[in-house]
């Protein structure tokens, strides 16, 4: 019998050891908090559209806003973008609100905003917009980089690189 | 009752699920490496008029060819003229063809004139991504050579620190 108990107990050990492993390996590892006041100083943010007209960030704020850090010498960044043009489009009337920041010279955003057929504002950022991205959680400075805020101007979510349209769909789902 | 190799091999099955669907769970977060241990960039001199620049490519990243400037502090000992290696061309849907490295890019950078024992700042600016889907912004560095004296060299390799970004110059 004690044989079996041994068996028992290696069940039990290993399965314990299997959790905590599990737990441990699965532990979020979300990119840095973003302070408080974060949200507040990216909605204090104004920036000139591709026509050269400052929009401030303020006007969306009471819809649920997708802040997206993005450049065309960035690949994902631009393969990511058509499925938020098809979720603008189909979700804008709901209160959803994409925001572009292109880290990028006004004529190469506006290149490509055309040729994807970009309905929502993009805005010119150059490097400084890298440095707001920063402190709001984008530790290593990298592209694309997504600001979710909700409609009572909370940072619902951040996200380091590419965001996958069914993830983004949940995570807006809920804030709507 | 089961037999020991029997229970023993059962729980081997349920930790390699547990690891699995653990492994799964946290496969969403990314894991990326700052750009300077991404890119890892290094510099000597070959001989009196010839640098080179080393950059080591850590897995699942790359970077692009046209985005590499090479510029030698003070001006008068340069411009260079840099040799590339032949990258990998890749089709890109906005820029076209563009041509890409992993691994190791090995840069020749041949001095006007020589320069024996005189030392030149090489300063490298340079951008990749990681195969995750994320870029980087242009990563500018510098490495301090002493050049060696006429018919003596290679030098030693010398690392970069870490790069500064654009808005930081």
């Amino acid at each position: 019998m004690t044989r079996r108990w041994g068996q028992w107990l290696a069940l039990v050990v290993a399965g314990a050891v299997a959790l905590a492993a599990g737990v441990w390996l699965a532990r979020p590892v979300p990119p840095s908090p973003p302070p408080s006041g974060a949200a507040a100083t990216l909605l204090g943010v104004a920036l000139p559209d591709l026509n050269g007209r400052e929009q401030a960030l303020r006007q969306w704020q009471g819809k649920v806003l997708v802040v997206n850090f993005w450049a065309t010498w960035c690949a994902p960044c631009r393969e990511e973008m058509p499925a938020f043009v098809k979720m603008q489009r189909e979700r804008g009337s709901e209160g959803l609100q994409f925001v572009g920041i292109g880290i990028d010279d006004a004529a190469k955003l506006r290149q490509f905003a055309e040729e994807i057929g970009l309905n929502y504002p993009a805005l010119v950022g150059g490097y400084g917009a890298l440095e707001l991205s920063k402190t709001l959680g984008n530790t290593l400075v990298a592209l694309p980089f997504t600001v979710i805020v909700d409609r009572a101007g909370r940072i619902a979510h951040t996200q380091l690189g590419p965001l996958k349209p069914d993830k983004l769909a949940a995570i807006v789902g809920q804030l709507l | 009752m089961l037999p020991a190799p029997y229970a023993a091999a059962r729980s081997l099955v349920a930790l390699a699920l547990a690891l699995v669907v653990a492994t799964a769970a946290g496969a969403q977060e990314l894991k990326l490496l700052p750009p300077e241990q991404a890119f890892r960039f290094s510099a000597r001199a070959l001989d009196d008029r010839t640098l080179e620049a080393r950059f080591n490519v850590a897995d699942g990243y790359y970077m692009y060819r046209d985005k590499f400037r090479f510029d030698v502090d003070p001006a008068t000992a340069g411009p260079v003229a840099p040799q590339f290696p032949a990258g990998k061309m890749k089709d890109d849907e906005f820029f076209g063809k563009v041509e890409v490295y992993r691994d190791l890019i090995v840069v020749k950078l041949p001095l006007p004139k020589a320069a024996a024992g005189r030392t030149i700042a090489l300063k490298a600016e340079s951008q990749g991504c990681a195969d995750v889907g994320v870029c980087y912004p242009p990563q500018l560095q510098q490495i301090r050579l002493e050049l060696p004296a006429a018919g003596k060299g290679p030098t030693a390799p010398i690392e970069a620190n870490a790069g500064k970004l654009p808005w930081q110059q």
